[in-house]
């Protein structure tokens, strides 16, 4: 199939196309859901297709199918790409040369320890009937979710540069859910556990601890307060940290948001925005984790960007387009959710690195403030530099103890008068995988992290 | 791929290979994008997909495989779900498929033509023209995306069901940024139709520039206020409203015990003014088709009357579960986008909420407030359907005092528990939207929670 979309963009020749590249993607999944001690769903999917993308001016064309990929299909993509991205052209005011786009060939399998296909369904199912089991620790556990999803995606690129790559990504995801009822108080709690991995990431799960803590964890919050309002001393856990980093910097980092002027962050190359202990880092490279990729979906090789180095704004997140524009190389971060969805800037793992204090003693060292953990979601604000980051739970911290379980709330405030006011970052990193969107769509697997920090920040609890 | 008679195969080598019972959802969508940046059409784009979902039921026991047919065979695709089946355990709570009921009209009710043969050309030109209405010398659209979609899908089962429907979808999402010197403002808007004529795009243009610029004079709210009213534009309450209602009325949540409105069928679960209608054929709403994706016939559902909880909505299966019949709510495609959706198995979901317009007009309401916000735009909507709690911070709203907006305000949390806030008085305006899963009025609720920074 390779030979077949290499010909067929050797072949496809037109006078204003500056850049060319033809996408096969074969998506494979299983996925196993217990409810209530009883299977719910047991599902094995496949999507496959194929997609070509044209570069005229500074437009795109992007035209995909499920078709059967002949030379027929493919050239038939490669034309009606052509005309739609010479329909944008006309309102084009440049031509983007993407003359730095290596050409690769390359064939990557991913390395694992036990792949998930050589494990027994039934064998699968046990482990989630197990996990299920463990989550029902109190009689007010009145429901009980537990999943497992095992992905696989398959790519073969071709395109204008003569890059000729193929590649696979094997991810695993466990997840349980747990729902505790008294009276009328109803309340949840999850635990995941995912990455760029084969079945030895299922094996070391502990399932009593993940499942029987998050069962726990539902119950303990039905009694737990409403979090205080207000601007507060913040100390976060890892997870919470790197949601924080995630919608904090990441997206506006994204330079296709810098090269159209959107981003806040656009022209602070070289300016401080952060104290000296923030460093901010996004590296596709990083084994076993699920932002991980070979290559970005443009086929460009993952790679480590320093967005913060020690409060110094660094660097952008760079696709093929953004980085031809900026003249910088591209760091691999142009990502798309599968052959129906627009490549553009995407994070991968994104993380706030570590500094030097231990966890015990940033909470021993806050005489006041909120102790917040498990994330649930976040929004960007690219323009405007704010930021909400929604969690699930937390403690009121009194003179360096952590004393009451609140629960739901979100943090907000302003992302450089935030990071300005990081006083203290952990010295043990904790990463957490995700599906991370951009604005309200275009969903991607990633993992974002941190050490335990502490920041001054809004917070509203419901 | 001719949808009716792949369908047909699939489920003919189903029970070849001993399903007891089986049903085939073919689904072909066609969509065409054009993507902004920056006031020009970035991409434009042309997606064409056809995929299946299988259900394979061997007694008590159910598998379900979904592919393409890209890469596998019919064939492959029949053994795989038998093999899934096979290895499942039994579900004593699985009672059968749905059997064949009369649709709700002609599978074409809710197509149309022009909208579904829209390509870039037609795209670029409606966007253009929004942009054009946007744009100012400190103004700029930097993202947007419009994409035209026909939906198509057919439903074969074992017990005779040969059903299916067509439809179109239309979504608009776009931002404008407005610059003063060091100060931003920016504004959001997004449009939905089954029918890309009704969609006034010059008009949503100014929308989306007027909004932007009234957010450079918003400041950051620094007080703290409780107990007060709080207006949700309804692109901004449905999603909360649908969150919520569709989460606590679905009756797979109900019967797995995890939704706060189990065994409260006939209690009082909103005020007295509020009605919330499930209505599997709306006629503005986005997933209204003559069958559900299982079939079943769509229809009206009342969810809440008066504040009472008349019904839950129900799928093929939590009706077996339940002892009662589908309400037409076993869903697989999504108003926002239907690519891909053949690779889920039904689910029971909401098709179109709908809430009865009030009497009042938006500026009515607001003289009636003493003190309030009026939200235009959150971050993002979000509910916790099981406890209830959201804090939602918003990006443009307008603070209200005494019955008159007195200013401009960002970066501030919402916060406060649907559920109590269904139980107060929530007053609708006289016009309504579609959003999403919902067609509603602006609602404003009341006893809520304003934290500034």
């Amino acid at each position: 199939m390779l030979d077949a979309m290499s010909s067929a963009i050797e072949r496809f020749s037109a006078r204003d196309v500056l850049f060319a590249d033809i996408r096969h993607e074969v998506r494979s999944a299983t996925r196993l859901a217990v409810v209530n001690s009883a299977l719910r769903k047991f599902d094995r999917t496949n999507r496959a297709g194929t997609v070509a993308r044209v570069l005229v001016g500074e437009c795109w064309g992007q035209a995909s199918t499920t078709q059967a990929v002949t030379a027929s299909t493919l050239k038939e993509l490669l034309s009606e790409a052509l005309r739609m991205a010479r329909a944008g052209a006309r309102y084009s005011k440049k031509r983007i040369e993407i003359s730095h786009a290596k050409p690769l060939t390359m064939s990557v399998q991913q390395k694992m320890k036990e792949n998930p296909q050589t494990v027994s369904d039934e064998e699968k199912l046990s482990f989630l009937v197990e996990l299920d089991r463990a989550q029902k620790v109190d009689d007010r556990v009145i429901n009980t979710n537990s999943v497992y999803d095992e992905s696989r995606f398959e790519t073969r690129l071709a395109n204008s540069a003569g890059s000729r790559l193929e590649w696979d990504e094997i991810r695993m995801r466990a997840m349980v859910q747990s729902v505790a009822r008294e009276g009328s108080k109803v309340q949840f709690d999850y635990a995941v556990k995912d990455g760029l991995a084969g079945y030895e990431l299922v094996r070391a799960i502990d399932v009593n601890n993940f499942a029987g803590e998050c069962g726990r964890g539902a119950v303990d919050l039905l009694s737990a307060a409403k979090p205080p309002s207000g601007e507060m001393t913040v100390v976060t856990d890892g997870d919470i940290a790197g949601l924080i980093a995630h919608e904090v910097c990441g997206h506006a980092s994204e330079a296709d948001e810098v090269v159209k002027g959107r981003s806040f962050l656009t022209g602070l190359v070289g300016v401080r925005v952060a104290s000296d202990g923030v460093t901010l880092v996004d590296d596709g490279t990083i084994e076993g984790l699920r932002g991980t990729v070979p290559f970005d979906t443009e086929g460009t090789p993952a790679s480590r960007t320093e967005i913060i180095g020690r409060g110094e704004y660094k660097g952008y997140l760079h696709t093929l387009e953004t980085s031809a524009r900026m003249g910088v190389l591209p760091t691999g971060n142009g990502r798309a959710q599968d052959y129906n969805h627009r490549v553009f800037a995407r994070m991968t793992n994104t993380y706030f690195d570590i500094g030097k204090w231990t966890d015990e003693e940033i909470i021993e060292d806050t005489k006041d403030g909120l102790y917040v953990i498990r994330p649930t979601s976040g929004m960007e604000d690219v323009v405007g530099g704010g930021v909400q980051c929604l969690a699930l739970k937390g403690y009121i911290i009194e003179n360096g103890e952590l004393k009451t379980l609140v629960r739901g709330m979100a943090l907000t405030g302003k992302v450089l008068d935030v990071l300005k006011t990081v006083d203290a970052v952990g010295d043990t990193l904790q990463f957490s995988g995700g599906t991370c969107g951009k604005g309200e769509e275009d969903y991607i697997p990633v993992s974002s992290g941190g050490p335990h920090m502490r920041a001054r920040m809004v917070v509203g609890g419901g | 791929m001719d949808k009716e008679r792949i369908a047909g195969k699939l489920l003919s080598l189903s029970e070849k290979e001993g399903a007891s019972q089986a049903e085939v959802f073919a689904l072909t969508v066609k969509t065409s994008s054009v993507y902004i940046d920056d006031n020009i059409p970035k991409v434009a784009d042309l997606k064409t997909e056809f995929g299946i979902g299988l259900k394979f039921v061997l007694g008590k026991q159910l598998g379900f495989t979904s592919s393409t047919l890209l890469s596998e065979s019919p064939e492959d695709v029949v053994k795989r779900a038998k093999s899934v089946a096979h290895v499942s355990s039994e579900d004593p709570k699985f009672v059968s498929l749905p059997d064949p009921k009369v649709a709700s009209g002609r599978m074409d009710r809710f197509f149309d033509k022009p909208t579904a043969n829209a390509g870039s050309p037609e795209l670029l030109e409606k966007v253009m023209m929004l942009v054009q209405a946007a744009a100012a010398k400190n103004v700029s659209v930097p993202n947007g995306v419009l994409r035209a979609s026909s939906i198509d899908f057919a439903v074969h089962n074992s017990l005779g069901v040969r059903a299916g429907s067509m439809s179109t979808n239309v979504f608009g999402f776009f931002t404008a940024k407005a610059q003063d010197g060091g100060v931003v403002g920016e504004g959001v808007q997004r449009c939905w139709s089954r029918d890309l004529s009704k969609i006034d795009f010059p008009n949503l243009g100014n929308k989306l520039k007027s909004q932007a610029m009234s957010v450079l004079n918003a400041t950051a709210f620094k007080e703290n206020w409780t107990g007060i009213v709080a207006i949700l534009a309804p692109s901004e309450g449905s999603e909360m409203v649908h969150q919520l209602v569709g989460s606590a009325a679905s009756a797979e949540n109900v019967n797995n015990r995890s939704s706060p409105w189990a065994d409260k069928l006939g209690s009082q679960v909103a005020h007295k003014g509020l009605t919330v209608i499930d209505d599997g054929l709306s006629s503005a709403g986005l997933l209204s088709s003559v069958v559900d994706d299982e079939g079943v016939p769509t229809r009206k559902t009342t969810l809440i009357e008066s504040g009472t909880l008349r019904s839950y909505i129900f799928d093929s299966y939590n009706a077996g579960v339940s002892g009662v019949s589908s309400t037409g709510n076993g869903l697989r495609r999504d108003p926002r986008d239907s690519l891909g959706r053949f690779s889920q198995p039904a689910s029971c979901g909401v098709t179109t909420l709908e809430i009865p317009a009030g009497t009042k007009s938006l500026d009515e309401i607001i003289r009636e407030v003493q003190k309030g916000v009026y939200i235009e735009h959150f971050a993002w909507p979000q509910v916790d359907p099981i406890s209830g709690a959201f804090s939602n911070e918003a990006r443009n709203a307008c603070i209200i005092e005494n019955g008159e907006i007195t200013a401009q305000v960002k970066h501030c949390l919402l916060v406060g528990n649907m559920y109590e806030s269904l139980t107060r008085e929530v007053v609708a305006s006289s016009d309504r939207e579609v959003h999403d899963y919902c067609v509603i009025p602006t609602l404003a609720f009341s006893d809520l929670e304003l934290v500034g920074q």
